[in-house]
């Protein structure tokens, strides 16, 4: 009887324990799968949900909030996607917030990702529909790389024809690996590029000393560069410069028209420089002025000999005498 | 007339004859369970007997055996996942492993052995020896006493057991895990329980429970239509081991087919 009675304290010890696994196993399964937590039903309308199953983890910022709930048809071909996110996480998720379907890790389960979301909007609530953002399709990928693939083999046909015509000895890269006069003139360019290159090197060293002295200070460069009171006075200099400049424009606009008009005959400088009939008439003129004056002269000679005004020539040559 | 047709018989067609008569023993045998089941007097104490030598004394052989299972299971994993460097999802794998499939499966094959043939043969032996027999004379029901009180003792043993087996397989996976990956316990088992579901848990008891009345249905059968003397005893027992694992395997797949179409809905 007591054996009896022992067998069926172990008996019952035995199912207690292994209830007790079970229970502690469907309550750690139902925590971790947020089963008992309160939820916010959310949802997010899809073209194309990518093999998304019910009960999918949704992430939130990289953390598991809550499970995928139903996945219902939606219009002609979209798909409907109802979210339960834990309650206690709907107040960081925003009204702006985007939905779209990742993979957890590279070979891993399709999982919804909601991201985005801003401040300025208020907090989700049961029923509010996320905007979905459609994930990068992999056979669009697929697609585009198989044109860089057609694109590869394209280049590399063409790289083929060329390296088989510089090997030929075509073109100009072509005759520079086979022809050697073309190598050695080539080699000439070079070391005369590497004696330009060497040149340069000296007139950089000479520019970078004649930097040095232009940083020297009391140098009169040194002063245009740094001294800003200079600025001023060779502005004004310039200023006046300027002004001057304007007026010899204006003087030179007014010569421009003085010689213009002397080169016309409707004025008396014109008609003396331009009318040849003129100059002959003055000609003409002057040499009977000339005559005249010689007659002139004569005649004055022989007043210095005639009565009154012979007197008055005396007077004049006696005050020089003396 | 009828002993005449049943020489006329091939043996072929004979062996089609016994097959069908032993289905509907079988059938019978298993409604008659049903029957006595509920009816009084119920053998508590038989009862609680049958669950100790069947879930108390099968528990160090069980134990030891999840717990290599979950070892052998995780060492034999980690190659496969180590190509692409997906060692970190060995505990989800050995979850879905030891929940869904290896749990039940091995707690009920390592029961068939152990428990099965212990039934086959102690009913086997006592319808040889025709203590049945004596049992019925002496007005006590042989079939609510020895065969309803074995077969509830496994149909509620076996679910515990498979409880033990999936908690120290997952044990033993640690255990290698965190030797190789030095992953943390509360790590393992987060990643354990993010890779299971509650229809997991059901259809693994709901399984047990299964494979556990099959266990007991087929080693109280075959002992109680046991005969030719300690030769049929021996039989019997083979027999209950043999039939036993088969039909686990047959019911695991319909199982399984249960609850993958349960799952895609």
């Amino acid at each position: 009887m007591i054996k009896e009675n022992k067998r069926a304290v172990w008996v019952g010890l035995f199912v207690l324990i292994g209830i007790a696994i079970l229970v502690v196993g469907i309550l750690t399964l139902g925590g971790q799968q947020k089963k008992f937590v309160k939820a916010v039903h959310l949802t997010a309308v899809f073209d194309d949900v990518g093999g998304l199953q019910t009960g999918n983890n949704i992430w939130f910022s990289g953390v598991k909030i809550g499970t995928v709930r139903k996945i219902n048809f939606f219009g002609d071909s979209q798909v409907e996607v109802e979210l339960s996110v834990e309650e206690s996480v709907a107040e960081f998720i925003r009204k702006n917030s985007k939905a779209t379907i990742s993979s957890d890790g590279l070979i891993g389960n399709k999982i919804i990702v909601i991201y985005g979301g801003t401040t300025d909007f208020p907090a989700v609530e049961e029923g509010d529909k996320l905007e979905a953002i459609m994930p990068l399709d992999t056979d669009k990928m697929m697609e585009t790389l198989q044109e860089n693939n057609k694109n590869l083999v394209d280049i590399t046909n063409d790289l083929k024809v060329l390296t088989s015509k510089m090997a030929a000895g075509e073109g100009i890269i072509g005759a520079v690996l086979t022809d050697s006069l073309l190598a050695e003139n080539f080699r000439t360019i070079l070391v005369n590029l590497n004696r330009a290159s060497a040149n340069s090197n000296k007139m950089i060293a000479d520019l970078s000393a004649f930097s040095v002295k232009l940083n020297k200070k009391g140098t009169l460069i040194n002063d245009l560069v740094t001294d800003t009171s200079m600025v001023s006075d060779l502005r004004a200099t310039l200023d006046h410069l300027r002004t001057t400049s304007e007026s010899t424009e204006a003087l030179t606009k007014q010569l421009a028209e003085i010689s213009k008009k002397l080169n016309t005959t409707d004025n008396s400088l014109g008609l003396l420089l331009n009318d040849p009939e003129f100059a002959k008439s003055l000609k003409n003129t002057l040499e009977q002025t000339d005559s005249a004056t010689f007659h002139l002269s004569k005649g004055m000679e022989a007043l210095e000999y005639t009565w009154p005004f012979n007197k008055g020539f005396k007077r004049k040559a006696k005050a020089s005498g003396n | 007339m009828a002993e005449q047709a049943s020489t006329r018989k091939n043996v072929f067609s004979k062996k089609i004859d016994k097959f069908f008569t032993g289905l509907a023993d079988a059938w019978n045998f298993v409604k008659r369970f049903f029957q006595e089941v509920f009816l009084p007097p119920y053998e508590f104490k038989e009862v609680i007997q049958q669950c100790y030598r069947i879930g108390v004394e099968s528990l160090p052989l069980i134990s030891l055996t999840g717990f290599i299972v979950g070892v052998v299971f995780t060492n034999q994993s980690r190659p496969s996942l180590s190509e692409f460097g997906a060692t970190s999802w060995l505990p989800a794998l050995i979850s879905i492993a030891v929940v869904r499939a290896m749990g039940p499966l091995v707690t009920a094959l390592i029961a068939a052995g152990k428990v099965g043939s212990g039934i086959g043969a102690e009913i086997g032996s006592m319808k040889v020896t025709e203590q049945i027999d004596a049992m019925e004379v002496s007005a006590t029901n042989p079939f609510k006493f020895l065969v309803v009180t074995r077969v509830l003792a496994t149909t509620f043993m076996i679910p515990v057991l498979v409880m033990y087996t999936d908690f120290v397989a997952l044990m033993g996976a640690f255990v290698n895990v965190n030797t190789n990956e030095l992953v943390s316990i509360s790590t393992f088992f987060v990643q354990v329980f993010d890779a299971i579901t509650f229809l997991d848990i059901f259809s693994s008891i709901l399984k047990s429970l299964l494979f556990g009345f099959t266990i007991g249905i087929v080693g109280c059968y075959k002992g109680y239509n046991s005969s030719k003397g300690t030769e049929g005893v021996g039989r019997a027992a083979n027999a209950s081991v043999v039939i036993a694992m088969f039909l686990i395997f047959i019911e695991e797949l319909l199982v399984l087919q249960i609850v993958t179409a349960i799952r895609s809905m």
